[in-house]
């Protein structure tokens, strides 16, 4: 199932707020009708209590018409001042006969369409509540009208009331206005993360660094994901640069080995059947030299079979099952004849190492041996082997004109010197590890350095 | 007084067979020697043989770089390509660089005195091997047409279909439909055969090609 962040808080924040805005409206509401039916009942009963006490006193009362001062007999202005709120009496004329203290300003609230007989709430001009009642008095000739204001009934009712309703505002709003910055700063920023994420080219794209917009924890997950996916692109890129060599060393190969095959054997095998025809030529001929071409026939294929056995021998050296004294022997006296340059190595006869270390050391010794010759143009190699604690070290070192070895082996491949950089990626392997030391002038030594690993272990 | 030649070939063991293919031919005298591209060049200046037999790979100049040197020169030499490479390429490349011949160092002592005769009298020689492809039956192609020489001729310079349609003003198409002609008016699989085939059968020449 899907968890919806957003929904889930925004229904978590709205849902409650919207109930107490519900609750507390209609609580509100009830409130302010409970005060209104009050107030109500309390006007009514005012007037029609008056009404009554009017009807009843109605002779006496109407002889003292108009001296309406006369009504205090009546206990008027006691009731007027022991209760809220005030009284006044209106003949059919509208004319005040009677208005007991604090209903003076009946005028400025006093509108025509207030109905006789039933309770309703006007406000004044300041905006001041009351609540109104005119109550006629039984033949219709007097009107009795009561009012209260709601603030000197019910005063703090009405604000608790009203300050109950701000509050619940506030609320309601503040639960709102803390949605945005949750939609702004997390939701917002995650969806754009994920998207950036889902279409992400993994190892060749990376997501924007930062941002600005989301909270701390986003930025550092986001900042997480940029380095994870930098690291992936520089991964990629090595294993490409890899890929590259390996392709290229591939076809370099190749293209040696096709050389080697046409400039060689192909070469000698052509020799060969030119001699032989030169021979079926001569001899048909007649002519005396004509034995010299099938020696020479014989010569070219005899090249053919040295030169294809060369091949193979550097292809793959079928003497290296001999162990690693004999094909280290082996290789030095092969490439001191070929290149014409004294080659030594002086190997242990008790030092037996599996056979991927002697192809190692192998490869790196013909590597070496070719760089002194070629690029230091040394006359004398010389290398040898011994244990070294847990280590076994084939040091190789030459008389030639050295040079400044460069700590940057990525660098040398890179540059295309990969002599240097396959010799130590080889040892490696082997959890091994090449050293050089050299300088102009100064010849060179090349360390090789494998854990040591007896054969007989393995 | 035979045919002077010039044979230019690294490989001491194959030049010396190819020397001795040369010395059985009293047609053909061969006046030099060279191991590699350079000295083929110096002797082909100084002595300026009839035929050069070039190797294809040599060190220093390549065959057919020096072929080309020949044809810029302007020097009265007959280049033949001499390889172990049969690819059509190679011929074609030879070709362009103003080579006549082009010969494998597997051929006969017959085939390359045929070879050299024939190019040192301004004829034209691929080896039989190579033009195997090139049809080894006797075959008299149907005659092709104008627009179709001209389409061919531009290919076989090394036009694009696209650029061929360009220069003629014709569609790409068009131009196909043309090679797809030729092709089989020929009997050729595709361009490079078309060409070999076109110039064995003397439906375009040779300098055509190289223009």
């Amino acid at each position: 199932m899907k968890r919806r962040l957003l929904l889930v808080l925004s229904l978590g924040v709205l849902l409650p707020t919207l109930t107490v805005l519900v609750v507390a409206g209609f609580g509100i509401f009830q409130h302010e009708w409970a005060m209104e039916k009050v107030a109500r009942s309390y006007v009514e009963d005012l007037a029609q209590n008056m009404a009554y006490k009017l009807d009843q006193e109605s002779p006496a009362w109407r002889r003292m018409f108009p001296y309406s001062m006369n009504l205090h007999g009546w206990g008027m202005s006691s009731l007027a001042s022991s209760v809220p709120g005030w009284v006044a009496i209106v003949n059919s004329e509208g004319q005040l006969i009677y208005a007991s203290s604090g209903a003076e300003n009946l005028a400025s609230i006093w509108t025509p369409d207030i109905p006789i007989g039933k309770a309703i709430e006007i406000r004044d001009e300041k905006g001041a509540k009351y609540t109104i009642a005119v109550i006629p008095t039984s033949e219709n000739q007097y009107f009795v009208v009561a009012a209260v204001e709601w603030e000197q009934l019910l005063g703090p009712m009405v604000r608790f009331n009203h300050l109950w309703f701000i509050l619940v505002l506030i609320m309601v709003l503040s639960s709102l206005v803390a949605l945005i910055p949750l939609f702004k700063w997390v939701i917002v920023p995650l969806r754009s993360l994920v998207n950036e994420i889902g279409y992400l080219k993994w190892g060749k794209d990376k997501p924007e660094k930062d941002d600005p917009r989301a909270v701390s924890e986003i930025r550092s997950l986001r900042s997480v994901l940029y380095d994870l996916s930098r690291a992936a692109i520089e991964r990629d890129q090595l294993r490409d640069s890899y890929v590259n060599d390996i392709v290229k060393i591939q076809e370099e190969e190749k293209a040696r080995i096709a050389r080697d095959i046409h400039d060689g054997p192909l070469q000698a095998v052509t020799a060969f059947i030119q001699q032989i025809r030169l021979f079926k030529i001569t001899s048909a001929r007649g002519k005396s030299n004509s034995g010299d071409h099938l020696h020479l026939a014989e010569e070219a294929a005899n090249a053919t079979v040295r030169e294809l056995r060369e091949l193979c021998d550097d292809l793959s050296p079928p003497w290296l099952e001999l162990g690693l004294a004999n094909a280290l022997t082996e290789v030095s006296e092969r490439l001191s004849r070929h290149l014409g340059i004294r080659v030594t190595v002086d190997v242990p006869e008790d030092i037996a190492l599996p056979e991927e270390y002697i192809l190692s050391f192998f490869r790196v010794f013909q590597e070496a041996v070719n760089n002194s010759f070629r690029h230091g143009v040394a006359d004398s190699v010389s290398g040898k082997v011994y244990r070294e604690g847990e280590y076994v070290v084939f040091q190789i070192q030459d008389n030639g004109k050295g040079f400044e070895p460069s700590p940057d082996f990525q660098k040398l491949r890179v540059e295309g010197h990969r002599g240097l950089a396959n010799m130590k990626e080889r040892l490696g392997l082997l959890n091994g590890d090449l050293a050089i030391e050299s300088s102009p002038g100064e010849g060179a030594i090349l360390t090789c350095r494998l854990p040591f690993v007896n054969i007989e272990n393995k | 007084m035979g045919v002077t030649v010039l044979l230019a070939d690294d490989h001491p063991l194959t030049r010396a067979g190819l020397k001795a293919y040369l010395e059985t031919e009293d047609t053909i005298e061969l006046v030099g020697e060279a191991s590699d591209g350079d000295m083929a060049w110096d002797l082909i200046r100084k002595l300026e043989p009839q035929v050069a037999l070039l190797d294809i790979r040599m060190p220093g100049k390549d065959g057919v770089t020096v072929a080309r040197m020949i044809k810029e020169s302007t020097l009265p030499v007959a280049a033949i390509m001499l390889t172990s490479y049969d690819a059509q390429q190679y011929v074609l490349a030879s070709l362009r660089a103003g080579a006549r011949g082009f010969i494998l160092k597997t051929a006969t002592p017959e085939e390359l005195s045929r070879a050299i005769l024939t190019v040192a009298k301004g004829g034209l020689y691929l080896d039989s091997e190579v033009a195997q492809a090139v049809g080894e039956k006797e075959f008299l192609p149907e005659a092709i047409s104008v627009r179709e020489r001209e389409v061919l001729l531009l290919a076989a310079r090394g036009f694009s279909s696209k650029e061929v349609a360009g220069q003629l003003y014709i569609s790409e198409r068009t131009v196909q439909t043309h090679l797809a002609s030729i092709y089989d008016k020929l009997g050729a699989r595709n361009k490079t055969e078309s060409l070999l085939l076109g110039l064995k059968y003397g439906v375009v020449t040779l300098e055509e090609l190289i223009e």
